[in-house]
């Protein structure tokens, strides 16, 4: 096999899966492709690769969401249509993660964007700012 | 010379009534003049150039001393001259020394004044750059404080339906 680089990877499991291909197929090339250009240690890289290139092709987002504590259901549904709407794309995959850290609020990580509205952001930029 | 008369000369009536010797006079009147020829013959031709050698010697003495009056007076008058021109000179000298002395003084008070100008605004500038300094690290001990305090405090105080109106008004400004 020849060499490729990350992005090629991404782009062709993108390609296989829109032409209907089965995961586990299109997961075992990518395995072979990472083992033949020494590559198996970026395996989570080559997983947002792709997170990113759905997400430029409008197809999907991985949106990890994280917040202080478990967010109701009616707000999560709000905040994935949100999600959907900023970036465009047809589907959005909601993770949610729990960090007391935050103090409050949210924020939203895509594979290409960021929006960070919890209030230890808020106070970090306070503090910067002054 | 003396003239005899020579009615005299047989009498006693005439100049031998005076008491004089005719022989006697003539002897004495030829001895004189004998020792007059000898004198103007030997002595006194010498005795005059000895007396004008002494004369000229005076005169030259003379002449020389006035020559030596002028000399002298002409060196007075030098000397005046040249002590005038001393003074002057050293009248110009000190008049000299004296404004350079002045310029020394005024240039060093001048570079002390700007010296301490210079140290003095070092001074300023470095004490405006301290006062900056603690004013910026008071300003973020304060800001450290604030944040600090108004974190603690959300922590203990806001509660989950809090959050959930602030994750509420946070989800419109996602675009």
């Amino acid at each position: 096999m020849a060499n490729f680089s990350r992005r090629q990877l991404a782009r062709y499991a993108v390609d296989q899966l829109l032409a209907k291909q089965a995961p586990a197929e299109v997961a075992k090339h990518l395995a072979a492709a990472l083992s033949e250009n020494k590559m198996q240690h970026q395996t989570e890289l080559l997983l947002d690769d792709i997170a990113e290139e759905l997400e430029d092709r409008g197809l999907m987002a991985k949106a990890i969401i994280t917040s202080r504590s478990k967010l109701p259901a009616n707000l999560l549904a709000r905040l994935a249509d949100q999600i959907q709407k900023a970036t465009g794309v047809q589907k959005v995959s909601v993770q949610e993660q729990i960090d007391e850290q935050v103090i409050g609020g949210f924020k939203v990580e895509t594979a290409k964007r960021t929006w960070d509205k919890t209030i230890a952001h808020h106070l970090a930029e306070i503090k910067g700012g002054i | 010379m003396f003239n005899v008369n020579p009615q005299f000369a047989a009498s006693s009536s005439g100049i031998g009534s005076l008491g004089i010797n005719l022989k006697g006079f003539i002897f004495q009147l030829l001895t004189f003049v004998i020792v007059l020829l000898i004198l103007r013959r030997w002595v006194f031709p010498k005795l005059v150039a000895t007396l004008e050698a002494r004369r000229k010697t005076l005169e030259e003495s003379l002449v020389q001393a006035k020559a030596t009056q002028e000399a002298l007076t002409k060196a007075e008058e030098r000397a005046e001259q040249i002590l005038h021109k001393a003074r002057e000179q050293a009248d110009v000298s000190l008049a000299d020394a004296r404004e350079q002395a002045k310029n020394l003084i005024t240039k060093a008070e001048s570079s002390a004044e700007d010296q301490a100008k210079r140290v003095l605004k070092e001074a300023e500038q470095h004490l405006s750059q301290q006062q900056n300094r603690l004013r910026e690290e008071l300003k973020d001990e304060l800001t450290d404080l604030v944040v600090l305090t108004t974190e603690k405090v959300l922590r203990s105080k806001l509660n989950p339906e809090e959050d959930a109106k602030l994750i509420e008004q946070s989800i419109k400004e996602i675009s």
